[in-house]
């Protein structure tokens, strides 16, 4: 996570967020296991450095975006898809399955309906993954703030690795966004997954919290 | 209902090869869910199936993933705090909640009297603009969903040209709460006319190729052409309004039927089609773009270039409408939409309801018509009956 | 609360006169009020609305449910249900309100006349908790999940209470509301009075 710049203080990617304690018992495995290819990494310090790099920079470079339009917010991603924004060129695509994708754009506002099956779909995704939250009833509720079915914070429920703000953000602050997260990949910052990992434990217990009528497994494989 | 247990699913027997002994369950049947994570479904709604091969034996829609309790939450605001949040009801198309709010409140207010012409003008352009801007969207998202991925890159671009009107004429893009109580936010900025037209130069030049990529093209006539019927005899026992209504030959439009606005002084057409199937559908919405563009241009002719746009307002902080009840509607691009709105004398909206038209397309019509469709047209059915989730649950 | 009237309702070859003048010989008196021209708002006693809407639908051109909707009038301890009733030959809509007790609320279903009326019966079942007996999905969750509180539309129901119960704050937001914002920081005259 971005350390707070008090230099760049419109920066939202910066704010504290709600973080989990440490200590928590993983339930995954949270090592290099995850990823495909993971055991032939060399043992010398330096160069297991420049083969992360280059991992690193192969993995900011080809984002597949999850096709679930959580909310408002999906109706700027058709656009930003199409000639005149056009994702493609930063190596952005969109990825049918949860299994295909490594980012999940959470556009707007949750109800506690949608993240039974956000959290679902996150967690089927494959290691390593990245979340973007879009709109500023992501971050604080914005203007549901006061309404019974939406779910106000959501890093209390899911680890969010860029925040975009607005209502609703334009493909522009979008493709920003986007940079920001390439940017926190090479530098192997954002470990969002990582993280959700070491304390599944306490985002269960929030989760569990706001959806009443529990049923999914442990941890949706 | 709630994510499946695999182990309790009828259909996964079939994978073991031992059937439940005692259950009724057909082993042929498989039970699929379709969305809310699936690329063909329409935003965020989800259809649950139950599948023999590939055809549907019997489906139910699962809605209520996107509300907010938009109602509630009006309740507890002031009449001015409320357009904020009918502009979200239905996110593609947020004028005409805009306006629907904006005109109960001033019949019950007695404010409709005061709005001035050029501010009726504005709205009617906005409106048309919006009915435009989503047909264009539907036209490329229907070939979308057959795995056409070349129209739907053009519509969604020439519908981005039209959304820079919108942010020059409002300062938003896809959200624009323009229109206001005794009119609307701000005048027409200099040289927006002109602009607008050259986009409905473009728009209307590249027609013919969409026509050659999507009603002439033979491939989508075989997908479309008596594909996913909707019985005439529904029409009444359902409701049903808009293109779904017009594609059964039907010449009904709120703005014919019960004029607002300018639209009683404007020429245009009420386009029809026989066949009520998807192509009949797609083929309504094609003729309503050149429609649209007709209506723009009427209005950026006959709309005058002096005068208010706003009427003079009371307090917006303490205002305070008569107890009352109404009903308002309005043609959207997917049929009509209406607010129930009940006011009672005190500075809050009592109670608001939204009729829309995906209530019954999403949930009625097309859960009679999933027996028997084959899981391929599903996606380019619910684009045809345009099922808006936002609008059903709210 | 409502002025009931039909003076401005002109007689002389009015659809909406004629229906009104039909009703009110075969069921009686309702009060109308005509809210525009193609608008006409009956109120009708819960034990007429069935035959009303039977005869409606079988032998008038107002054919179509445009609407089902409940109102919450907390102080008289009613519920105000809603029929929006259509006649697209002749572009008038018709109000029909019942007024249902608010302790035992429940109503018939008009499902065996309006194939979609079973929708919003199970939305203002599961919105208002109105019991619509023989419709089909009556409890069937619609949009809410695993819901325990009171039904939320309900005018008694608290929303922020419930928001503040169950969905946490990010720290360091202390309140919402804008006066309280502005007068700390602008000084308290700068804003209303």
């Amino acid at each position: 996570m971005r350390k707070f710049d008090p230099d760049r203080p419109w920066d939202l990617t910066t704010l504290p967020t709600t973080m989990a304690p440490k200590g928590s018992k993983p339930h995954a495995p949270t090592d290099d296991r995850c990823f495909l290819g993971a055991g032939d990494v060399p043992a010398a310090p330096k160069l297991q450095e420049a083969v992360a790099t280059i991992k690193n920079w192969f993995r900011a470079s080809s984002l597949n975006v999850l096709a679930f339009g959580t909310g408002c917010g999906a109706i700027e991603l058709r656009p930003l898809s199409t000639s005149r924004f056009d994702m493609s060129r930063f190596g952005i695509s969109g990825a049918p399955s949860p299994r295909q994708a490594n980012v999940f754009i959470i556009s707007g506002y949750l109800s506690t309906k949608t993240l039974k099956r956000v959290i679902r779909s996150y967690e089927q995704m494959p290691n390593p993954k990245w979340v973007v939250a879009l709109g500023s009833c992501t971050i604080n509720g914005g203007m549901y703030w006061d309404s019974y079915n939406t779910i106000k914070v959501l890093d209390l429920y899911m680890p969010v690795d860029v925040y975009i703000t607005g209502c609703m953000p334009r493909p522009e602050a979008l493709i920003a966004g986007f940079d920001y997260l390439m940017q926190d990949i090479k530098k192997g910052e954002a470990n969002g997954w990582h993280h959700y990992l070491e304390n599944l434990e306490w985002y269960r217990d929030n989760q569990k919290k706001v959806i009443t009528d529990w049923d999914l497994p442990n941890y949706s494989w | 209902m709630s994510v499946f247990d695999y182990n309790t699913q009828p259909g996964f027997d079939l994978i073991s090869e031992t059937p439940n002994a005692g259950t009724t369950v057909d082993p042929k049947e498989v039970q699929l869910w379709f969305g809310p994570q699936h690329p063909g479904i329409t935003g965020n709604m989800s259809v649950q199936l139950w599948m023999e091969g590939d055809s549907i034996k019997r489906g139910i829609t699962h809605v209520g993933y996107l509300h907010r309790g938009f109602e509630k939450l009006m309740e507890r605001r002031k009449f001015i705090q409320s357009f904020p949040i009918v502009c979200r009801m239905c996110v593609a198309e947020p004028d005409t909640t805009e306006y629907l709010l904006a005109s109960s409140l001033e019949e019950l207010s007695g404010l409709d009297k005061e709005v001035p012409e050029k501010a009726q003008w504005l709205r009617t352009l906005i409106m048309e603009m919006s009915r435009l801007q989503v047909t264009l969207m539907v036209l490329g998202g229907q070939v979308g969903t057959m795995g056409m991925g070349t129209a739907p890159n053009w519509t969604y671009t020439l519908r981005d040209f039209l959304l820079d009107s919108f942010e020059e004429l409002t300062g938003g893009r896809v959200y624009h709460m323009y229109i206001a109580y005794g009119g609307v936010r701000r005048d027409l900025t200099k040289g927006f006319a002109q602009r607008l037209e050259a986009t409905l130069d473009l728009i209307e030049e590249r027609l013919p190729y969409l026509d050659d990529l999507i009603l002439n093209s033979a491939v989508f006539q075989a997908r479309t052409k008596g594909v996913s019927v909707v019985p005439t005899e529904w029409a009444d026992e359902i409701g049903i309004t808009g293109p779904t209504l017009r594609a059964m030959g039907v010449a009904s439009d709120v703005r014919r039927d019960y004029p607002y606005l300018k639209y009683p002084e404007l020429d245009f057409d009420i386009c029809t089609a026989e066949g009520s199937d998807i192509y009949a559908r797609t083929k309504v919405r094609r003729d309503e773009i050149s429609q649209s563009i007709h209506i723009i241009r009427q209005i950026l002719q006959m709309m005058p270039h002096e005068g208010a746009y706003c009427a003079k307002l009371p307090n917006m902080l303490t205002w305070t409408i008569p107890a009352g009840m109404t009903y308002t509607r309005a043609e959207s691009s997917r049929g009509e939409m209406g607010f129930v709105m009940v006011t009672d004398g005190s500075d809050k909206i009592r109670r608001v309801h939204l009729r829309g038209p995906s209530y019954t397309n999403a949930v009625t019509i097309l859960e009679r018509m999933l027996p028997g469709m084959n899981i391929a047209d599903l996606s380019a059915t619910m684009v045809s009956l345009q099922t808006c989730p936002p609008e059903i649950e709210r | 609360m409502f002025d009931f009237n039909h003076s401005n309702l002109d007689e002389n070859g009015n659809p909406g006169a004629e229906i009104v003048s039909r009703i009110h010989d075969r069921f009686g008196n309702f009060p109308v009020h005509v809210q525009k021209p193609d608008l006409i708002r009956l109120n009708v006693p819960q034990t007429d609305i069935i035959p009303l809407l039977s005869w409606l639908r079988t032998e008038t051109p107002f054919v179509q449910l445009t609407h089902l909707t409940a109102i919450d009038w907390l102080e008289e301890d009613e519920f105000e249900l809603v029929y929006l009733i259509t006649a697209p030959s002749l572009c008038i809509s018709l109000m029909v309100c019942i007024r249902v007790n608010r302790e035992k609320a429940e109503a018939e279903s008009v499902f065996n006349l309006w194939l979609q009326a079973e929708t919003y019966e199970q939305e203002l079942h599961e919105m208002f908790g109105i019991h619509f007996p023989g419709s089909p999905r009556q409890g069937v969750p619609f949009i809410l999940e695993g819901w325990q509180d009171m039904p939320p539309m309900r005018r008694d129901f608290d929303t922020v209470e419930y928001c503040n119960r169950t969905h946490p704050e990010r720290p360091g937001r202390e309140h919402h509301d804008s006066r309280i914002y502005v007068g700390r920081k602008f000084g308290e005259k700068g804003y209303l009075k």
